[in-house]
């Protein structure tokens, strides 16, 4: 069942000989437990592919589908709930609170729904367990290096069940070895059910996606079924 | 390594929006750790908050406690009645022992448990100075906080007595000692705390034979005191504390009320750029799920954790501070002020107020970041300015009610309307807000074609009114404040007939003669009757006090059988003291008598008499506020005439169009003769034989010192005169002043605050411009400009508000003289360092501290 779908999505930015076609008619639509990998070059429409698939930007034409509800019907504080509660964000630059510890970063979004404090820092050191951060969690964010930042970033996006992993280059700013640590959370995650969409420059990256869809000019020029999915790297994670 | 979903937690109670009680903690303990974090950015904010807080603190301690307290005399009573067996007044006539003691009964009787205090006056031995005999129980129901015990014991036997320190110093006395007058063994030293000016020996309850004022203190219920027999003078603790409204604690926190609204409008531009610098985080909350409440909530947090930080810590300032001053103040106040006898009422509202401007002024950029789309705060791009077309109108419409409310505060009771006068102000105040944005955008438009170095900071400060905004209206209202104050002051202190100033130059002492009969001295004091000393003596005396203080001239001052008088019977009244102008007098102020012409009736210092159709009364005429034999002391008030239409001038006994010459060379002081009246006139007036010798004025080579001057008072106490020496009053130049640089210091405060605020929002610029080949001359340019015009922008706009609600306040003010008296006084000099320098000072400041090369010239500096 397609948790996230897009359909016949456009998005213009400015007006009269300033107008930009970021996203022209496009239709997308990822499964629970499916991982999309978006390709294209500079000003293609990825990231706002992903803001629009996040509620974050409304498109211009189209309707958005989250777990069956169209996001155009929500308030924008019914959208905030929906991205308090099913979807969670990753991006390059890591985006974490630097006047919170790693734990208060990644209880914060179940903070933010109402969960007490003590509860929610309870369910957040389950999370940076499980992405093996237990001793950093109450480090701030400039005392981790780069790997663990986008880990704890990533531990924030899945944690209190989400459904929806948004991820904007998530491995942009990382090494090779960190990036592939990073791709193979994502994947674990995609792996206990959660649909995901990676944006990605990364060619290598992408081809551990179930599907990669090519952006040109704001449309999808293409979709493919990577030939060969890294299964080594899939061989040590739960339930693969 | 597993990665799991983990399963979402309940949630407190029924699910909110925003996330409830957990979300807004969140938010919350965010807000503090980026305090903590960024206290930096935040000192300048946190700096002001804090010395508003110390200076209410440390003002208000003072303004309250340096009169008496409001129950001094009164101990821990509620009631007060007081018995005169000696000299009657109008309060309190004179009783016999056996009626005092009646009426004593009758209150025992009424009300209880009652304290008799006993006084009888006692001179000291070879002087005139006089001290009270007081019985007191020191165990009494109601005297003890009139009484404190410094040394030794209190008095138990009619054989003991204890002394205060002023009198043990004068009487030469110490614990063990005998008091010569009375026979007994001084047995401690005591005073009253309440005031420590009140000397007196103290002996137990029932010693006094001949007591000369007897006070008994005692509580009872409003209602029952109407029921008292008349003639009975009670006093309540209520009707002797001041019922003013402008008393010190009110002015101390309408002034804190307008330092905490300048904060607040400083504070904005600051909070702004906090918000900008954490756009991409508050970006990133929103991406999580944080609704606009939870974003505004971090912003507004912080704002209040501000406030309430600095709050605590200028009050921690304050209260060190008003410790360290309390025992200067208790010297000058004369009596003891406990440690924590601070104005709650005040300090408190003012603590709050501190935190409500910094929660405003953090709430203005907190919706504006809302209202930034996720996307573009994620990005960290600062919002485009939104092209707003404010309309001047709601501005104008302010600065109009600000003029009413002015006509009306100056149309009620002589101009002393202050129910008008606030909401005046604070109309006045909106409207240079609410026009404030529309003369930035102006200003702009001005400079459209201007070199780019000006245009460009001069299009900034229009781009982005929310910073340049709140600080061109921090600017103004200082100057509004400043402007209001030289205009009035100047005016003020112009008026002719009631010239306002200080009363004697620093080296300058008069000697006044006793008055004739009970009477008021020249400071308001009442004198017993005494015989009068001869002249010889008196005048010995003067010359004795002149000696001591080194004096160059000593010169007899002759009060004419003559007054002068406002023609106008509405307005302010003639005030102060006139004298003859005796050739001695005339030669003191290097005045040859001899170049005076036969024609000329009066010489005087005083701006603008000679112009102001003065009217000469004398004989029977004296006018009731003319100097002449008033018994007015100088000084005295002349008050305004309030009858409206003319004062009476008949031929006979008034000369309608005297012949007044402008002497500057008379003295300016109030006190000393500004203006006298020629013997020439006083023989055509045939009243020369009926001039009277009023005292003598000293003139010291120096300012006479303040043991010269405690000299010359025992001196002259001892020949039954009195001294005046200089008082305290501001002269017109000191406020005017004063109220200019504060207006420059405010103005340069706020701009070295917030001109870097501003800058900093076009920082990319300033990199693009250097990359693009820009040197440090543009640059300081750019920095220059902004500061300039800011400064001037704020300078004139406050002005002219001032003068919008001045010229309503003057023109239905009866007292005042109308416009002609504000604008035929407006302080050119002071507008001109106001308006003029101020922005060129800005300008040179700001040109000198730019043009260093900006750090990072292609990439933005690392958050």
């Amino acid at each position: 069942m397609s948790y996230l779908e897009l359909h016949d999505v456009s998005k213009t930015y400015g007006d009269g000989i300033a107008q930009v076609h970021a996203l022209q008619g496009v239709a997308l639509s990822v499964d629970a437990g499916s991982l999309v990998a978006v390709m294209g070059a500079s000003g293609s429409g990825k990231s706002t592919l992903l803001t629009i698939a996040g509620s974050l930007e409304d498109p211009t034409r189209g309707e958005v589908f989250v777990d069956g509800r169209p996001l155009s019907t929500l308030s924008r504080n019914g959208k905030a709930r929906l991205r308090r509660q099913s979807i969670g964000y990753v991006f390059q630059d890591y985006n974490l609170l630097a006047g919170l510890s790693a734990l208060e970063n990644v209880s914060l979004p179940l903070e933010l729904d109402g969960v007490a404090a003590r509860k929610a820092q309870g369910v957040a050191l389950e999370a940076l367990e499980d992405f093996g951060l237990t001793d950093r969690a109450s480090h701030f964010p400039d005392q981790l290096s780069g790997g663990e930042r986008q880990r704890v970033a990533i531990a924030r996006a899945v944690v209190g069940g989400r459904r929806l992993l948004l991820a904007d280059e998530p491995s942009g700013a990382l090494d090779s070895t960190n990036a592939e640590a990073v791709m193979r959370q994502i994947l674990a995650a995609c792996h206990r059910g959660m649909a995901a969409v990676v944006v990605t420059h990364d060619a290598q990256l992408a081809s551990w996606a179930d599907r990669v869809v090519f952006l040109r000019d704001g449309r999808i020029v293409d979709q493919t079924m990577p030939a060969q999915r890294p299964e080594a790297f899939l061989a040590d994670l739960p339930n693969a | 390594m597993s990665v799991g979903v983990l399963e979402r937690p309940g949630t407190t109670g029924a699910p909110e929006p925003s996330g409830g009680v957990p979300a807004r903690r969140a938010m919350v303990r965010w807000a503090w750790r980026l305090f903590r974090r960024e206290w930096r950015q935040q000192l300048l904010i946190l700096l002001l908050v804090v010395v508003a807080v110390a200076a209410v603190v440390v003002g208000s301690a003072v303004a309250t406690n340096t009169p008496p307290p409001a129950g001094a005399g009164f101990g821990t009573a509620h009631d007060l009645a007081t018995f005169n067996l000696s000299t009657p007044t109008a309060k309190s006539p004179s009783r016999s022992p056996a009626a005092v003691e009646r009426q004593i009964a009758l209150l025992r009787r009424r009300f209880g448990t009652v304290q008799v205090i006993e006084n009888e006056t006692l001179t000291v031995p070879g002087s005139t100075q006089t001290y009270q005999l007081r019985s007191q129980d020191p165990r009494g129901p109601y005297g003890g906080p009139m009484l404190q015990l410094l040394s030794g014991r209190s008095p138990r036997g009619p054989k003991e007595i204890a002394v205060t320190p002023g009198l043990a110093s004068e009487l030469n006395l110490q614990v063990g000692d005998t008091w010569s007058q009375g026979g007994k063994t001084v047995v401690g030293i005591v005073q009253n705390p309440q005031n420590l000016l009140d000397d007196f020996a103290l002996v137990p309850p029932g010693q006094l034979q001949h007591p000369s004022q007897v006070t008994v203190l005692f509580d009872a219920p409003d209602s029952a005191l109407k029921t008292l027999p008349a003639g009975l003078n009670v006093a309540t603790v209520a009707t002797a504390a001041n019922h003013n409204l402008i008393n010190p604690s009110t002015i101390v926190l309408a002034l804190a009320t307008v330092g905490m609204l300048l904060i607040a409008l400083v504070s904005i531009g600051g909070f702004t750029v906090l918000a900008q610098r954490r756009l991409r985080a508050l970006g990133m909350l929103e991406s999580m799920g944080a609704t606009d409440r939870n974003v505004r909530l971090v912003l507004e947090a912080n704002g209040v954790i501000v406030g309430a930080v600095g709050a605590l810590a200028g009050f921690a300032v304050g209260l060190a501070a008003w410790l360290a001053y309390r025992p200067y103040n208790e010297q000058s106040a004369h009596h003891l002020i406990a440690v924590f006898a601070l104005p709650w009422k005040v300090i408190v509202p003012a603590m709050v107020l501190a935190v409500v401007a910094t929660f405003f002024a953090a709430g203005y950029p907190a919706r504006a970041v809302t209202r930034v789309p996720v996307v573009v705060a994620l990005a960290g791009r600062p919002a485009p300015p939104r092209q707003i077309h404010r309309s001047l109108l709601p501005g104008v419409i302010a600065l109009v009610l600000g003029f009413v409310f002015f006509s009306l505060s100056g149309a009620q009771r002589n101009g002393g309307g202050a129910t008008w006068l606030i909401p005046g102000f604070v109309a006045l105040v909106a409207g240079i807000i609410l026009v404030s944005p529309f003369f930035l955008v102006l200003l702009a438009r001005i400079g459209r074609r201007s070199p780019v170095a000006v245009r460009l900071p001069l299009r900034d400060m229009a781009r982005y009114r929310a910073r340049s905004g709140s600080a061109l209206s921090a600017i103004s209202v200082g100057v509004l404040i400043a402007v209001v104050v030289c205009a009035v002051a100047v005016a003020r202190y112009s008026n002719a007939f009631d010239y306002v100033g200080p009363n004697l130059a620093p080296n300058e002492l008069a000697v006044y003669t006793p008055p004739t009969g009970p009477t008021f001295g020249p400071s308001g004091e009442s004198r017993p009757a005494t015989p009068a000393p001869s002249v010889s003596s008196q005048q010995d005396t003067a010359r004795a006090i002149a000696s001591s203080v080194g004096a160059r001239d000593v010169y007899a001052l002759e009060s004419p059988a003559a007054g002068l008088q406002n023609p106008s019977g509405s307005g302010r009244q003639w005030s102060g003291q006139i004298y003859v102008a005796t050739p001695a007098l005339l030669r003191a102020y290097g005045i040859d008598p001899s170049s005076i012409p036969s024609d000329v009736d009066v010489l005087s210092s005083r701006p603008g008499l000679a112009g102001s159709g003065v009217q000469l009364t004398y004989g029977g005429g004296i006018g009731g506020n003319g100097g002449g034999g008033s018994s007015l002391g100088p000084g005295g008030p002349g008050g305004p005439g309030g009858q409206g239409g003319t004062n009476p001038c008949p031929p006979g006994s008034c000369l309608a169009h005297p012949v007044v010459q402008a002497e500057s060379r008379l003295p300016s002081g109030t006190s000393a003769p500004n203006t006298v009246i020629t013997e020439s006139a006083l023989r055509r007036l045939h009243v020369a034989a009926d001039s009277s010798l009023q005292g003598w004025m000293v003139e010291g080579a120096n300012p006479i010192t303040s043991a010269q001057i405690t000299n010359a008072r025992s001196v002259a106490a001892s020949n039954d005169l009195s001294i005046e020496s200089k008082n305290e009053a501001p002269a017109s130049a000191e406020i005017v002043d004063w109220a200019t640089v504060f207006a420059i210091a405010l103005a340069l405060g706020i701009l070295a605050m917030s001109v870097g605020l501003l800058r900093s929002e076009t920082a990319s610029d300033l990199r693009t411009l250097t990359a693009a080949g820009a040197s440090s001359r543009t640059r300081r340019s750019l920095t220059a400009v902004t500061a300039g015009g800011l400064a001037f922008l704020g300078a004139l706009l406050g002005a002219v508000a001032a003068y919008v609600g001045l010229v309503g306040w003057y023109r239905s003010n009866p007292l005042e003289g109308g416009l002609s008296d504000l604008f035929d006084h407006v302080p050119w000099t002071n507008l001109f360092l106001i308006v003029i320098a101020m922005p060129l000072v800005a300008v040179l400041v700001g040109w000198v501290l730019a043009g260093r090369d900006p750090s990072g010239i292609a990439t933005r500096p690392m958050e």
